[in-house]
């Protein structure tokens, strides 16, 4: 089966999202500045880029135009939903992390579980993503 | 000037009864638009539309009279980070909310003939990122007013 070219592009493009979030994440752990620039691309970039190829594909399979077992069509959706939840947590935390820098605090350094939680969470949506593009197309 | 007046004051504007019924329609028209998202695509069904589109209606009735109002109180527009969290949560709820009303047209012509509804893909698509962005600005919003606030202490 060939692979489209936008499912590499995402599969990869997922990858440097993720060393994104952790750099973020990173920077504000050892209390250096917030690299609001860097976030703030991750967003769009996430929001323009992912989050649209995720709807296509939901568009096409749900169609019936792709020949799909129901369980990797749960796990599609499973990963979808886990996908909006993590956007969602980074945004808000990452919004919050930045106010709280601006006011000499360290958020994500003063909120540990809640750090470890949201990197286990986006961890897992990364990982089941990368298992979507694994057993749809080299598999 | 003392902060009290204001903490108090929002508290009393996030217990009104208009903002009440947006949050209640959000979190109803949302839970709805992912079980339909879900559904879907993991069986080919969209469960409960009907309740998704009237509680959509109500929904853009609401926020277009919670919206007026709140701008009037905001306005103008400042260059700061809950303003445009603000903007980018109030663009992506209106196109979601047009866009679903737009999806809605062929739900209302095909409900009576018991056919499968074609949903234009490319709409459909804007409407499910929409909703996701949604959900995600109005809390970094949300967090962003509440955090400044408390930041005032």
């Amino acid at each position: 089966m060939s692979i489209p070219p936008f499912s590499i592009f995402s599969a990869v493009s997922e990858l440097f999202v993720t060393a994104l979030v952790f750099y973020v994440v990173r920077r504000n752990w050892t209390r250096r500045p917030f690299p609001f620039g860097v976030f703030l691309v991750g967003v769009l970039f996430e929001a323009c880029v992912n989050v649209l190829y995720m709807a296509n594909r939901a568009a096409q399979a749900s169609s019936g135009a792709e020949h799909v077992s129901t369980g990797l069509k749960v796990f599609y959706a499973l990963h979808g939903m886990l996908s909006l939840l993590a956007y969602l947590v980074f945004v808000i935390l990452g919004v919050i992390a930045y106010l709280e820098q601006r006011a000499g605090r360290f958020f994500f350094r003063a909120h540990p579980v809640l750090t470890w939680s949201f990197l286990a969470l986006w961890t897992v949506s990364i990982v089941s993503g990368e298992t979507v593009f694994v057993v749809r197309y080299l598999l | 000037m003392g902060t009290a007046p204001v903490r108090t004051g929002r508290a009393e504007r996030l217990r009104a009864p208009l903002l009440v019924a947006l949050w209640c329609l959000l979190g109803v028209d949302a839970a709805g638009g992912l079980a339909i998202f879900f559904a879907r695509l993991a069986w080919g069904t969209t469960p409960a539309v009907a309740v998704h589109v009237w509680v959509g209606l109500a929904l853009a009735a609401t926020y277009t009279a919670y919206q007026i109002g709140h701008w009037s109180r905001v306005s103008p527009f400042r260059t700061r980070l809950d303003y445009a969290l603000g903007l980018v949560a109030a663009l992506t709820l209106t196109a979601t909310l047009v866009t679903g009303l737009v999806l809605a047209l062929p739900w209302w012509r095909a409900r009576a003939s018991g056919q499968p509804v074609a949903y234009p893909p490319l709409l459909s698509a804007v409407h499910n990122i929409g909703s996701m962005l949604v959900l995600t600005f109005v809390g970094a919003h949300l967090g962003a007013v509440l955090w400044r606030d408390r930041g005032r202490r």
